[in-house]
């Protein structure tokens, strides 16, 4: 008896603990640095345009994220956002079956990423590779189907209202907004598989296959078994990406998608998701997204005297860099 | 050796092991029994076949030929999961836990507690707090708080923490790989009274180790293979230390 309990933490060292500790800080601290240089930054049309230029990119990032905690890449997920848009949008233009366009879009991505995670499983052949061959192969199969004729509609069925409308009921407040329902989908996403990773038997298992797959075998997980649905899940959310994609512009060309696969997997790691695997979150590759969207908005609007506009990729860079060294080091503080 | 011996059955019993890779003899008609609360030292040199020995009896390996008895009946381990389903648990030298983790989904890893609500179940973090820190407390961790991550742990206290998980699971047969290899004096201390414990708690455990001296310490019987072949199974006392390393190294037949 006596022995020194350790105090519940308060809610600052929780979240100074929290995996999303450092990219939050980082977002805050670029956030409040543009408000003072950019007039108008904080204003709700601003910040409604950085948020839906991130969206599609988030949406994306929260299946690739899942993947890589449990140690694995998705590099098809560019093309895989093409199948998935050109299948919506078949489904509606052609079929006029909403149903069927959104479950033929999903249904066929989840199925392609479960292949990409069976190669993997086969083969044993890293996932980085596998997955950089399916890019384009995944692609071509898109050219092929497509015909490389590009899909366009200039009508508004309900359902592209539901996935990318409008949020007038939001928009009516604020001047000049253009908040969208792919937002809510993105909010609700997120939310749901930050859920699974951190509430639920699965999600242990995920971190334990990325952090130690052999100590993980040591304990009766299935490895193989929770890399596929890994893997299938970033391909469904490639393929809800496309969704929402097509049901924004109401168009889609074969080179829809390419390089969204390195967007996202610099969303997750500036989220604070570990490229060895084993550490991340869902919240985290969304704040990352953001972060990212900002930061190019920003920059441009910015003006920087020896920055010309066309060389923001480059501040981006470095942020995410400065980024995951943030990460990294408020890691190891615990 | 029947596995119905003088007086109680053995924990383990595995008759005629033989264990081929490709062209390779891992194993070769190696018999190992550890008798019910008994604490066997297996020892030999690298290479000697110990590692695959334990392997096959922990689900990782399936022995190219022989037979595994479990408390008298016979089984067929197939992975690692039916051997852990068994009362079989091992603590390996680096593999044991999941450093970006915290000690409480380590523990209960591949085991989690779980609240229902109809269909949906989510993880009962509260209760698994609570049973951590309880064995923390058990096996004298008393600075950490279960949610701590595992990384920042001593190797000594992580052997702590995965001996104590698997003795709150009701192991029967505890396997401990290399267990003190890259611990310091005062740790490695802690392990082998950790591993009296174990004893007299009931269950039997079989160490691999290199280290001779340890076996004198804790062991009550040694199995010593070489080459993969079993040299000998001795009681404690029966040999000295030098006869033991003769054994193991070969400048000793028998």
């Amino acid at each position: 008896m006596g022995a020194p309990r350790t105090k519940e933490k308060n809610l600052w060292e929780l979240f100074i603990t929290s995996p999303i500790a450092g990219p939050v800080a980082t977002l805050v601290v670029i956030v409040v640095l543009f408000s003072l240089f950019v007039p108008h930054f904080a204003s709700m049309r601003s910040v409604s345009g950085i948020i839906n230029a991130a969206t599609l990119t988030g949406m994306v990032t929260i299946g690739v994220t899942l993947l890589m905690i449990s140690g694995e890449f998705d590099l098809s997920v560019g093309s895989l956002v093409a199948i998935g848009a050109y299948a919506f949008a078949f489904g509606t233009t052609e079929w006029h079956s909403p149903i069927l366009a959104v479950l033929g879009a999903l249904v066929i991505t989840g199925f392609l990423g479960m292949v990409n995670g069976l190669i993997f499983v086969q083969t044993g052949i890293p996932s980085f590779i596998i997955t950089l061959g399916t890019l384009y192969i995944y692609r071509g199969a898109v050219w092929l189907l497509s015909g490389g004729r590009l899909i366009q509609t200039l009508e508004r069925p309900l359902v592209y209202e539901v996935f990318n409308g409008r949020l007038d009921i939001v928009n009516q407040f604020f001047h000049g907004a253009n908040f969208r329902t792919s937002l809510l989908w993105l909010l609700g996403m997120t939310a749901f598989f930050q859920y699974i990773l951190v509430r639920t038997r699965y999600g242990n298992h995920v971190f334990a296959v990325g952090g130690n797959p052999l100590g993980a075998l040591a304990q009766g997980v299935n490895i193989a078994r929770v890399k596929i649905i890994n893997f299938t899940i970033s391909g469904a959310m490639a393929g809800l990406t496309g969704i929402l994609l097509f049901s924004q512009y109401r168009s889609v060309r074969v080179a829809t998608g390419a390089g969204m696969e390195l967007n996202a997997i610099a969303a997750a790691v500036v989220g604070g998701t570990l490229l060895t695997g084993g550490a991340g979150s869902i919240w985290g590759a969304l704040v990352g997204a953001l972060l990212i969207s900002t930061l190019r908005t920003g920059v441009i609007l910015m003006n920087i005297p020896f920055i010309p506009a066309d060389n923001f990729e480059a501040v981006v860079g470095v942020t995410i860099i400065g980024a995951v060294i943030l990460n990294n080091w408020l890691r190891n503080r615990g | 050796m029947s596995p119905q011996g003088n007086g109680s059955t053995p924990v383990v019993h595995m008759e005629n092991i033989t264990k081929r890779f490709g062209n390779i003899l891992a194993l070769d008609n190696v018999d190992f029994t550890v008798e019910h609360n008994q604490v066997m030292a297996l020892l030999g040199d690298n290479g000697a076949g110990k590692s695959t020995l334990i392997k096959i009896l922990t689900g990782v390996y399936r022995p190219t030929s022989g037979k595994i008895y479990f408390e008298g009946r016979e089984v067929n381990i197939e992975s690692p999961r039916q051997a852990r389903d068994l009362g079989i648990e091992t603590v390996y030298q680096d593999l044991a836990l999941i450093d970006l983790m915290s000690i409480t989904r380590n523990f209960f890893l591949g085991r989690e507690l779980v609240r229902r609500y109809g269909p949906f179940e989510w993880l009962d973090m509260r209760r698994m707090d609570q049973a951590t820190r309880e064995v923390l407390r058990d096996i004298g961790i008393t600075v950490r708080s279960p949610s701590e991550r595992v990384g920042k742990l001593s190797g000594g206290e992580r052997q702590s923490v995965a001996i104590g998980r698997a003795m709150y699971f009701g192991a029967k047969l505890l396997i401990l790989d290399e267990p003190t290899s890259a611990l310091s004096v005062a740790e490695t201390r802690r392990v082998l009274d950790h591993i009296l414990e174990v004893k007299e708690k009931g269950l039997s455990v079989v160490f691999i180790t290199h280290n001779v001296y340890h076996v004198y310490e804790v062991a009550d019987a040694y199995t010593i293979l070489r080459h993969g072949r079993k040299v000998g199974t001795y009681k404690k006392g029966e040999l000295s230390v030098n006869d033991i390393a003769d054994l193991i190294t070969g400048a000793r037949e028998k």
